[in-house]
């Protein structure tokens, strides 16, 4: 897959590794950042999705699905600065975050939204990183197999949710 | 007296159900939608059922409604009660804690989705009729109060409505369900849009004009094409509720929430 080659509207089927983080998470990598702080994870080459996931099961590793991106716009900047080359999330984003996806050539997938049970089968693999205090606002690092993305924002700047 | 392990027993499995099974509305509502991510949505709600997954990883949190009649005797505060069944469903379950203790200096994860939040409302009689939301944040964050000038029109009310929904719907995981509580005080307009929200989806209101309001407000909603997933196909809003209360001369509160695509909510009832 190569991001830039990727339109708003784009349905995609998505084997690899995700870094999961949401609000907690991104906060603390921000103060760490501004105290000069060494970060706990490498985020170069990263797709960060926005979650929180549930308590896993004997069958599999929990209840999982996206949050709301809006929320993280603030801290979209820094993500890309450490070399994250895509985020996955839920709704329409600010105009900020569309300008940033298009000055640093990277792409927003929507993950289905309250799909939870289905897409805790397509998880292989989870492991916290980092943060465990933080409960499920920890950073995780999972393996998907088969993941429904749709691209909303593309390396262009072009927005799904700006129609008209 | 109505025991609190008899009512924590009803409220347990009515919490379980509404967090894993949809709304067979929902359901023949979905099987219509055949847009972006139509078929990870139906597997997704015949998985939840069968599996005891939740359909929304965002497990929410717990507003309850307690209508409790003056010849109700409890043994202990309901809060308590509340929050005991609450504890124990989602320690039980696969579901996610989502509370945190305290909402700015320290955020700090409570590990048992309590506290829950608790409307009381006094009645007659020897009924306690106990009604609630599972409310995720993503649908929460777009409540929005307005305090209009108390001499506005209905076609300002409907336009401020429809405009917040413009901009914020695309959010909340539409097709939404939209709360409105008009009158009373700032606090209580919220209150009701909230409790607007534990009506079924053909609850409509027993005043004709209002009714007629929630059906004009529904036709406006789903005009703007927003659809499922926010992404332009199928329907974008399910039903819109109104409710109503007295008040002062001077204000016209105008309360607005709304749930997400899976409108999760129970309603038990007990005779003492």
């Amino acid at each position: 897959m190569r991001i830039e080659e990727l339109r708003v509207g784009d349905e995609l089927s998505y084997s690899g590794e995700f870094l999961i983080m949401r609000d907690a998470a991104q906060k603390r990598l921000k103060e760490m950042i501004e105290e000069g702080k060494k970060l706990p994870v490498s985020l170069d080459g990263a797709i960060i999705f926005y979650a929180g996931p549930a308590k896993p099961t004997e069958d599999s590793f929990g209840a999982i699905g996206p949050t709301t991106s809006n929320r993280m716009d603030l801290f979209l900047e820094m993500l890309f600065m450490k070399g994250v080359l895509a985020t996955v999330g839920k709704g329409k984003r600010s105009k900020q975050a569309v300008s940033l996806c298009k000055e640093y050539g990277r792409v927003y997938f929507l993950a289905p939204s309250g799909a939870a049970a289905a897409l805790a089968g397509r998880i292989s693999d989870m492991t916290t990183l980092a943060f465990d205090d933080l409960g499920t606002e920890a950073i995780f690092k999972v393996q998907v197999k088969d993941f429904p993305l749709y691209v909303a924002i593309d390396s262009l700047g072009n927005d799904v949710f700006i129609s008209e | 007296m109505i025991s609190a392990k008899r009512i924590i027993g009803n409220l347990e499995e009515a919490i379980s159900k509404a967090n894993s099974e949809m709304d067979p509305k929902i359901v023949e509502l979905l099987d219509l939608y055949d847009g972006p991510f139509s078929s990870v949505l139906r597997e997704n709600a015949a998985m939840a059922k069968d599996s005891g997954l939740p359909i929304c990883q965002d497990t929410g949190f717990l507003e309850f409604f307690v209508f409790q009649g003056n010849e109700v005797a409890l043994e202990e505060p309901i809060i308590e009660t509340l929050n005991s069944a609450v504890k124990n469903v989602y320690t039980d379950s696969p579901f996610r804690y989502s509370i945190v203790s305290d909402p700015l200096l320290n955020r700090k994860n409570t590990g048992d989705n309590t506290p829950v939040i608790c409307h009381l409302f006094p009645i007659r009689g020897d009924e306690l009729e106990i009604r609630f939301l599972v409310k995720g944040g993503g649908s929460e964050n777009l409540s929005r109060l307005f305090m209009l000038n108390p001499s506005a029109t209905v076609d300002e009310l409907v336009h401020t409505v429809v405009e917040s929904l413009r901009e914020s719907a695309a959010r909340g995981c539409p097709p939404l369900k939209v709360g409105i509580g008009i009158g009373g005080s700032s606090d209580k307009a919220m209150v009701l849009a909230k409790l607007a929200l534990t009506r079924s989806f053909d609850e409509k209101h027993l005043d004709k004009d209002y009714a007629a309001l929630e059906e004009r407000i529904l036709r406006e909603v789903n005009d703007l094409k927003i659809g499922y997933q926010g992404l332009g196909t199928g329907i974008t809003a399910y039903s819109v509720h109104i409710e109503t209360y007295p008040t002062h001369i001077a204000i016209m509160p105008v309360g607005l929430a709304m749930d997400c695509y899976i409108a999760r909510k129970g309603r038990v009832i007990f005779e003492d």
